[in-house]
């Protein structure tokens, strides 16, 4: 099933509806055309599910008996990345892996709450159809006994009224970019309990910011679609990141292998760290062709590549300069050698098969693209083609 | 980019209009766009200018700043106020506090 709903109920009834009969939930890296094609052509007798498909599902009353079982072993979901090569990648995940990552991301979120007995309402600012998402908006409600708000607010005065409408102690699950928008704004916000973050770094000054405007404790999560939540911290307060119990990392050359007794099998990703004593440790960098715009993530290769696709485009780089101010969002950038098209039209075609996160802005028609002597593409070169130099 | 410039363009905004374009080419670094060739009736997000949600939570503080109250985007007028310039112009104009 590729669920598309945009209300969150409506998600969960998909979901739900999914596991008891055994099918697997597809989550295409975005909802671009293109992208979502590409998982239904890749997943033969898949079918896409939206709102209105559930509301029509819902007015029929049926007395068929509902399985509640789920097999542990069964594939819950599969996550897609857009991966370097084109070809999506496909992360699988089992109904016991799921449970064990999300039975500890509600512990961690709970260990901010005062009262243990309480009953949690969560608040999301991001799509249910990303792992993230769907982790913390729908996995936490029927693994982590939570409740959600079926809403998705997007200007700080939608999330203040979302929140005012659930009762204490409520939990917003956001991301930097929502983050960001809520501190720099002057809209008045009820008291939050617990405050989560994912999807890009969060940095300390924006949590302390955001723990001063909403109260509360703000609990960052590090995890990946490959790995599902594996590690936390409290970033108004420490910078290293803590292990969920039983994870183990291992630093590799070309990443890092995560093992958890809950996964299959160990995953590699491309993030390097540092580990340090008390199952911590601290990020040193990543793998240069992954990149992130507002907590979404994609490979600079993959944008080049469809970039290249486009009849008419005969060169293309694609790359990401580096923020101008503190906090601004970093798009990425691109040159295109395309004589007889424009940068609008080259655009046009592009945001069919990349999220628009990704859209290169600027993104410029130039005549040969700044090689050196070598034919190399110095990110110097780049750069300075970019201010038209 | 005088109104003057704007008015001799053939795509008419209104003064409110062209300082809302204004305000968005700059709130966003729309590099090669001229506010006073934005099309009032186009589309601002998707097509049309193609911005999406990160772009339109920089539009609602910049808005705040300028013209005093926040934007909502879940009452029912969400579609049709941010459907063109026009029609957010229009908007702000009728819940503007100050600027």
């Amino acid at each position: 099933m590729i669920n598309l709903c945009d209300d969150r109920y409506r998600f969960l009834v998909a979901y739900a509806a999914a596991l008891s009969v055994g099918h697997t939930v597809l989550l295409p890296s975005s909802r671009a055309e293109q992208v979502v094609a590409d998982v239904e052509t890749a997943n033969a007798g898949s079918y896409r599910i939206d709102d209105a498909a559930i509301d029509a599902a819902l007015e029929q009353t049926s007395t068929a008996a509902i399985n509640t079982r789920i097999a542990a072993d069964m594939t819950a979901m599969v996550g897609y990345t857009s991966g370097s090569t084109g070809q999506p990648k496909r992360f699988p995940k089992l109904w016991r892996t799921v449970q064990g990552s999300n039975e500890r991301n509600a512990a961690s979120i709970r260990a901010g709450i005062a009262d243990k007995n309480a009953a949690v309402w969560l608040l999301a600012t991001v799509p249910p159809q990303h792992m993230y998402g769907m982790e913390m908006s729908v996995l936490l409600p029927l693994i982590g006994d939570m409740a959600v708000h079926a809403g998705r607010p997007l200007f700080p005065a939608d999330i203040a009224a979302a929140l005012a409408e659930l009762p204490r102690p409520r939990v917003l699950v956001s991301t930097p970019v929502h983050l960001r928008a809520i501190v720099a704004s002057e809209q008045e916000f009820p008291q939050v309990d617990v405050i989560v973050s994912a999807t890009a770094p969060l940095d300390q000054p924006l949590a302390a910011a955001v723990t001063a405007k909403l109260g509360g404790e703000m609990v960052e999560m590090f995890g990946s679609t490959e790995t599902c939540v594996f590690a936390s911290r409290l970033t108004a307060r420490e910078d290293q990141w803590q292990l969920y119990e039983g994870v183990r990392l291992e630093p590799r050359s070309e990443g890092t292998l995560v093992h958890a007794p809950w996964f299959v099998e160990p995953v590699l990703l491309q993030d390097v760290v540092e580990l340090l004593p008390g199952q911590r440790f601290v990020v040193r960098g990543r793998s240069s062709d992954m990149i992130e715009v507002a907590g979404k993530r994609a490979s600079l290769s993959d944008i080049t590549r469809r970039l290249l696709a486009i009849e008419g485009v005969r060169e293309a780089a694609v790359f990401q300069p580096e923020p101008d101010a503190v906090g601004a969002i970093r798009r990425v950038a691109a040159l295109v050698v395309a004589p007889n098209l424009t940068s609008r039209e080259v655009l046009d075609q592009l945001a069919a098969g990349v999220d628009s996160a990704f859209l290169p802005r600027p993104l410029l028609i130039v005549d040969q693209l700044p090689r050196n002597e070598v034919g190399k593409l110095p990110r110097e070169n780049l750069l300075r083609a970019l201010r038209r130099e | 980019m005088s109104a003057t410039q704007s008015s001799q363009h053939p795509v008419a905004q209104s003064p409110a209009e062209l300082e809302l374009a204004e305000l968005i080419v700059n709130a966003l670094n729309l590099e090669g766009v001229a506010p006073a060739e934005i099309d009032p009736e186009a589309p601002l997000f998707k097509t049309g200018l193609g911005l999406d949600s990160i772009d339109a939570l920089e539009l609602a503080l910049e808005i705040s700043k300028r013209y005093g109250f926040q934007l909502r985007s879940d009452d029912e007028n969400n579609v049709r106020i941010f459907s063109s310039l026009r029609s957010l112009a229009a908007h702000i104009q009728t819940h503007r506090v100050t600027g």
